[in-house]
């Protein structure tokens, strides 16, 4: 099954690029503008990593390092970019931040630079701390028991010194690994670049693979296509590979469990926390807030005020949207049922297993959508050119990763000594898996679905390049609309999107917490 | 001269209060029990001596300086004092020579010197063969013993241990109280060991400080907190015992304490032995009297057993006061 949604497209991807030999490869390559899309690439994914962690590894300091209730909320504002679809990040900021924007409008101030790199940088930071800062914080929490820290202050390091030789050394491999996922974030990034890099002329190769291949039938240009597919795979793979070389640690912590109720060192001052507020509040409220604005407001030019809202706009992306409402819902439902059973199944199969079946999900969840979706088209798109089964396909091939984890993560919490209970009491396999096994993974099933449910809703990379007449996804439509000019209606659908994305997300922190009561 | 003098000290921790106005006085050379059921506050206690809590009321002062209270909060690295930490909190990215040439390094020697003191006092606890090992790669008494290094590195006039031996397998316990009661009479240093462990607490302790819910409620030499406990709390945390009405003594006092060792047979009172259990050493014989029940410890295997009549006399009973 695997084999038939990732092995094979991915092999046909590299067979087609290397068929004409490397020459021809690197002559693809070499097209007009394609080495400056690669350059981009691989700088935005340079930039992005170190500012993510930067920003991530400050914010994670804070939250978990600070006393008191604010921390939650704190936390829950870093985790928010999650929740918002990147394009819709990126289109709120140019209503919060661009010409014509909010501050535009009411400061008289625009971010200089905002369409064209500077802009495409920005934001995607801003998309990529969310993962930055769950690992660190997670390390943190794990790794980095507070006793060690005090350990060293009573030994005469001063907090800087305490920081530099042990919580940094303890916290590299989720340094490595945070910054690892902030890159592939970053360089697989499509929506920010194709709205905030595209209209000024600053490229990279998802933007560039999906001007070729949606925009131009050209097909020597279909060649270039396949040939930064392969290769964005390829830069992909080596940071995965490079990170995980370097994140290995050798050793484990001993955590007996520090003791209850001390608050660990040092935060006491109440800046830190209100620079963190400050952050959520300017990279991500604002902007939605704008866009939300711009949604309400009856048209261009008008001022925000009540006085000129209106819900017309709404029943107007409704009606533009037609049936993409519906194949979006039905997209990610089937892909969140499937997802899972898949995610399911190999997490069951790599039980007790380590080596290839282990890092499996995270290679695949890696390779890059744009270059995943030329996979596919590849391997399948001569069968099912135009259907909704085609972009079900890569949605499977990409999202399956994200059924796994969890499963397998709860799975290696139940005590194998539960199931054997089963069996000496007289439940057969099937009869263990029906009442002990799923009932006790329930939570993480839930969540799983969920997860899968929140990422395919808001896909935009591989649908863009894989939609036909009768297959438009809410997002493409989006994109579409913004494309045309449509801007309030535009900013319209993209808020009820993101409103079911929250939904789902709101929904799957009540599984979460469901799943950590029972 | 004095160690530690802590006077008044209030901590509150989250908003909860956590030790209410808690005086210690520990002198040079002097080893100081800390004995408290889990959730007493001890950890905390040692936490604001070593400034990683900031008391809310109260100072503290280590060798005659305030490092708290009246306005002052010196930062642990510049406290004069060693501490072990209850799960020994060594570095898992350091080798034990590593891990115990961290203070020194800290105190501004070169590497090259600090690496041979580690060594050196790594030897002296008998692991100078483990040094280019990492935590991870130690048994539990292995760590705790270059966790003591690492205090000791830092060649303090106090050192604080939180429950020191508590993650240890009773045997190596044992064996280990004994050595960390030595190591600190020899360098004439002061030391609190927090413990839950009454047994220990009284083996190595000059002095013993009882702590319920956040407040001292007895200090005294062990043999002190053994034998006149200020309450039934105080006398249950020290050792088995069991409380009579004063008649059964021939006092006109209301309650009376009874320890298992002050019970002897002889010509008394009569009882009945209800159960017996042999605990190697000794055997303990839980007894009904007229006036209720005691327990008596004898040396030796049961000589009695569930059912048989034997006559006692209390030797030692101590009032239960209010």
């Amino acid at each position: 099954m695997l084999v038939l949604l990732v092995g094979y497209p991915v092999i046909r991807l590299a067979g087609v690029a290397l068929e004409q030999g490397w020459g021809a490869f690197a002559a693809a390559l070499t097209g007009r503008g394609i080495p400056a899309a690669v350059w981009n690439t691989v700088w935005l994914g340079a930039a992005a990593t170190v500012l993510a962690l930067v920003v991530g590894t400050a914010a994670a300091l804070v939250t978990e390092r600070s006393t008191g209730g604010r921390r939650r909320w704190l936390r829950i504002g870093m985790l928010m970019p999650l929740l918002i679809p990147p394009f819709v990040a990126a289109l709120g900021w140019v209503e919060a931040y661009g010409p014509a924007g909010l501050s535009d409008d009411y400061l008289g101030f625009s971010l200089p630079g905002l369409f064209g790199a500077a802009g495409v940088v920005a934001v995607v930071v801003v998309n990529a701390v969310p993962l930055a800062y769950l690992v660190v914080a997670a390390g943190l929490a794990s790794r980095s028991e507070p006793d060690l820290e005090r350990a060293a202050r009573a030994a005469g390091a001063t907090a800087a010194q305490a920081f530099r030789t042990v919580t940094l050394p303890l916290l590299r491999p989720s340094l490595v690994s945070g910054g690892g996922l902030a890159f592939v974030v970053a360089v697989n990034s499509f929506g920010i670049p194709v709205l905030l890099g595209t209209p000024a002329g600053f490229e990279t190769m998802t933007t560039r693979i999906y001007r070729d291949l949606a925009l131009s039938a050209d097909p020597s240009s279909f060649a270039a296509v396949v040939a930064m597919a392969t290769t964005l795979v390829a830069i992909t793979f080596v940071a995965v590979a490079v990170s995980d070389a370097w994140s290995w640690l050798g050793g484990s912590v001993i955590r007996p469990g520090s003791p209850a109720g001390i608050p660990a060192s040092g935060i006491r001052s109440r800046r830190p926390g209100l620079a963190v507020a400050g952050y959520v509040a300017a990279t991500s409220v604002i902007p939605f807030l704008a866009l939300v604005l711009r949604a309400l407001t009856r048209a261009l030019g008008l001022p925000p005020t009540p006085g000129n809202w209106t819900l017309d706009n709404f029943a107007e992306a409704l009606r533009g949207s037609g049936g993409a409402f519906m194949n979006s819902l039905q997209l990610a439902g089937a892909a969140a049922v499937l997802a899972v059973i898949l995610g399911g199944a190999v997490a069951a199969l790599g039980r007790g297993r380590r080596g290839w079946l282990g890092s499996l999900p995270v290679i695949t969840f890696a390779v890059p959508g744009s270059a995943l979706a030329v996979a596919v088209l590849l391997a399948y798109g001569a069968r099912l050119r135009d259907s909704m089964l085609l972009i079900l396909v890569a949605y499977l091939a990409k999202f399956w990763a994200l059924g796994h984890r969890p499963i397998a993560g709860s799975m290696g919490n139940i005590a194998a000594d539960l199931g054997r209970a089963a069996r000496v009491s007289g439940a057969g396999p099937l009869a263990r898996l029906r009442t002990v096994t799923i009932p006790l993974l329930w939570p993480a099933i839930t969540a799983a679905m969920i997860m899968v449910f929140l990422f395919a809703f808001h896909e935009l990379t591989m649908s863009a390049l894989l939609y036909g007449p009768r297959s438009r996804t809410l997002a493409v439509v989006v994109l579409n609309m913004r494309q045309i000019g449509d801007v309030t209606v535009t900013a319209a659908l993209a808020v009820m999107l993101t409103l079911v994305v929250l939904a789902a997300g709101g929904l799957l922190g009540a599984a979460r917490r469901a799943g950590r009561a029972s | 001269m004095t160690a530690l003098r802590v006077t008044g000290l209030d901590v509150a921790l989250g908003g909860t209060p956590v030790l209410h106005g808690v005086d210690l006085v520990v002198e040079s050379g002097e080893a100081v029990g800390l004995l408290g059921p889990s959730g007493s506050g001890k950890t905390t206690l040692l936490y604001a001596i070593a400034g990683f809590v900031v008391p809310t009321a109260g100072e503290i002062e280590i060798a005659g300086e305030v490092v708290s209270g009246s306005g002052r909060n010196v930062p642990p690295e510049h406290r004069s004092l060693g501490m072990v930490f209850q799960n020994y909190a060594l570095w898992p990215h350091l080798t034990a020579a590593e891990i115990v040439a961290y203070p020194l390094q800290r105190a501004g020697h070169s590497t090259g010197d600090s690496l041979r003191e580690a060594g050196s006092l790594l030897d002296l606890m008998g692991i100078g063969e483990l040094s280019g090992r990492k935590p991870a790669e130690m048994s539990g008494g292995q760590q705790q013993r270059v966790g003591l290094a690492r205090a000791l590195a830092r060649r303090a006039g106090l050192y604080l241990l939180d429950e020191p031996t508590a993650h240890l397998d009773s045997a190596l316990r044992a064996d280990l109280q004994q050595e960390l009661a030595e190591r600190m009479r020899t360098l004439a240093a002061a030391a609190i060991y927090a413990t839950h462990d009454a047994a220990e607490a009284l083996a190595v302790a000059d002095r013993v400080v009882l702590l319920r819910e956040g407040r001292v409620v007895q200090v005294g030499t062990p043999a002190q907190v053994y034998g006149e406990p200020v309450d039934l709390w105080a006398a249950r945390l020290t050792g088995p015992a069991w409380e009579l009405p004063g008649r059964a003594v021939g006092t006109g006092e209301a309650r009376v304490l009874v320890r298992p060792d002050w019970v002897a047979p002889g010509a008394g009172v009569p009882g009945v032995v209800e159960a017996a259990w042999f605990r190697g050493p000794h055997t303990d014989y839980l007894l009904r009297i007229e006036a209720g029940r005691l327990e008596m410890r004898r040396t030796g295997p049961p000589q009695w057993a569930a059912g048989d009549r034997v006559e006692v006399r209390i030797e030692r009973w101590w009032p239960v006061p209010g």
